[in-house]
């Protein structure tokens, strides 16, 4: 079941690669998130107390509900961003870049884990998922995708987590979270100032700014 | 006997071919509230294309006359080799995948030279449309069936197939993701409608119903029906990958099959309606995506045998 899982999390990074609309980004940032929750809860189900519910309640309300809501409300609608995502490359050539590194992961997690204790399938798809975050924070140019794209990698990082230590150190999880939430949140207000002043939300535009 | 009864599946899922296509647009039309025309109606016009007189364009040579009854047959003998439901089918050998990929495109290869032989400038375009989407439609079909095949050993259709087994949840996503591909598949191979739109004739954006725009008579008689068989084709092949059964019975097997069918004919009316057509250059892409979707699962499969 848990497989299951990280296979719909690879899915869900190929329509990231294929798709072109903010609002998709953030959606299936939102089901990342969602699968995280399930992905963490699905081994504790046996054994459930407040201090394990933690750390998978917090990646619901922070991943799931907070960071999306404040990105939908505070910047895609308040400053009226346009929802088409420009890209430095064509979209074709984006998602067979993604396709082909995807291949090139899924091999090399296969050699290197083979006689490691590690549950391979999640750490494929998490290396995937930090893999296609940095493409898209590299070949996009909004800023606010950029942010999408370092949670996707965040997300990555997460799971990479869960695969690699089967006891999480959750303490630093939990703090990572909260990193996570003040970054969007200091870019949001970082957007609003710069979008108060001079009308661009892209990266290429960013360096026309002076003092 | 059992020879006689597989011909006679057959026959039936021949004969019933123009009717699936009748009940999707029957379905369709009342989907967005409108009557719409009989279920029948595609026999209707096949009968009425049937009586009609075949034309050539002057500059057409033998290939125009050929390529209609090549395209056909090979799209009959393509049927033979599909499982249809439980039964066994009626030419079945080791590699049989290779060929039914194989038979579907020379029928499609026939369709092409077809369109291009009669010289005009616009069926060439549709022909080179047709070839380009073709291009990235196969890899779907050997990606997805590839790791089928890979997985289980097997090389023949009917072997893999029933070599499917519901049991062990992961196997059953593996199994629904590649009917999603396949699904994927059928609507770019038999042009429905986020791909390619059978119902406008706009010169701009036909695909398919380009290259056969100057064809009349029995030779369009034969690539409609070729059309209404390949959607069948496609929509057994995609429900044949929930057949959990195993069924020995006729009677049930005839059911499974029949509730499957109708669930995809459920969810192809549904996308149908719900998407409107891509645009040309975004096709590519989407086929693309079908593929590395078979690429993913055959990635999993193969690599985390367990």
């Amino acid at each position: 079941m848990g497989n299951v899982l990280n296979i719909l999390f690879c899915l869900s990074l190929l329509y990231l690669a294929t798709t072109t609309r903010v609002t998709a980004y953030l959606k299936v940032f939102v089901l990342q998130s969602i699968l995280l929750f399930f992905i963490v809860m699905l081994p504790l189900l046996n054994h459930i107390s407040v201090f394990t519910l933690l750390l998978p309640l917090t990646i619901l309300v922070v991943k799931a509900i907070l960071i999306p809501w404040y990105i939908r409300k505070k910047i895609i609608y308040e400053l009226e961003i346009n929802t088409t995502i420009e890209s430095n490359i064509q979209q074709f050539n984006f998602l067979l870049l993604s396709v082909f590194s995807m291949v090139a992961v899924f091999v090399f997690c296969n050699i290197i884990t083979k006689d490691a204790a590690v549950a391979p399938i999640p750490f494929s798809a998490a290396f995937s998922s930090v893999v296609i975050g940095l493409y898209v924070i590299i070949f996009r140019k909004k800023l606010i995708v950029h942010v999408i794209g370092f949670l996707v990698m965040e997300n990555g990082i997460f799971l990479l987590g869960i695969a690699v230590a089967s006891e999480m150190p959750f303490l630093i999880e939990l703090g990572m979270l909260l990193d996570i939430f003040v970054v969007v949140f200091l870019m949001g207000i970082a957007i609003n100032r710069i979008s108060s002043t001079f009308a661009a939300d892209e990266v290429s535009a960013l360096d026309k700014l002076k003092n | 006997m059992e020879i006689l009864s597989k011909i006679l599946i057959y026959l039936i899922f021949i004969f019933a071919a123009p009717l699936f296509i009748g009940i999707v647009n029957k379905l369709k039309a009342r989907l967005t509230g409108r009557i719409g025309p009989s279920i029948f109606q595609s026999y209707y016009d096949l009968r009425r294309l049937m009586r009609k007189e075949t034309i050539y364009a002057t500059s057409a040579s033998f290939i125009s006359r050929v390529s209609p009854v090549v395209s056909f047959a090979s799209i009959l003998f393509a049927g033979m080799i599909l499982p249809i439901g439980f039964t066994r089918p009626l030419i079945s050998f080791n590699g049989d995948l290779i060929l039914f990929a194989y038979l579907l495109g020379l029928s499609r290869f026939f369709q092409i030279l077809g369109a291009m032989d009669i010289g005009s400038s616009f069926e060439g375009m549709g022909a080179a449309r047709e070839a380009t989407f073709a291009v990235f439609a196969e890899p779907i079909y050997f990606f997805t069936l590839g790791s089928l095949a890979f997985i289980f050993g097997q090389t023949s259709m009917y072997e893999i197939f029933h070599s499917i087994t519901l049991n062990d949840p992961s196997f059953l996503v593996f199994i629904a993701v590649a009917s999603i591909s396949v699904f994927f598949l059928m609507i770019t191979e038999t042009s429905r409608m986020p791909v390619d739109d059978p119902n406008t004739h706009l010169e701009l954006t036909m695909i398919h119903e380009v290259m056969i725009l100057d064809n009349s008579g029995q030779d369009l008689f034969l690539y409609q029906y070729s059309a209404y068989l390949k959607i069948l084709i496609y929509a057994t092949f995609t429900s044949n990958f929930f057949n959990p059964f195993n069924a020995q019975n006729y009677a049930l097997g005839f059911f499974v099959y029949l509730a499957v069918m109708m669930a995809l004919i459920a969810c192809l009316v549904w996308v149908e309606t719900m998407l409107g057509r891509f645009k040309m250059k975004s096709i590519p892409q989407y086929l693309l995506f079908a593929a590395s979707i078979g690429i993913l699962n055959l990635l999993i499969y193969s690599f985390f045998k367990r």
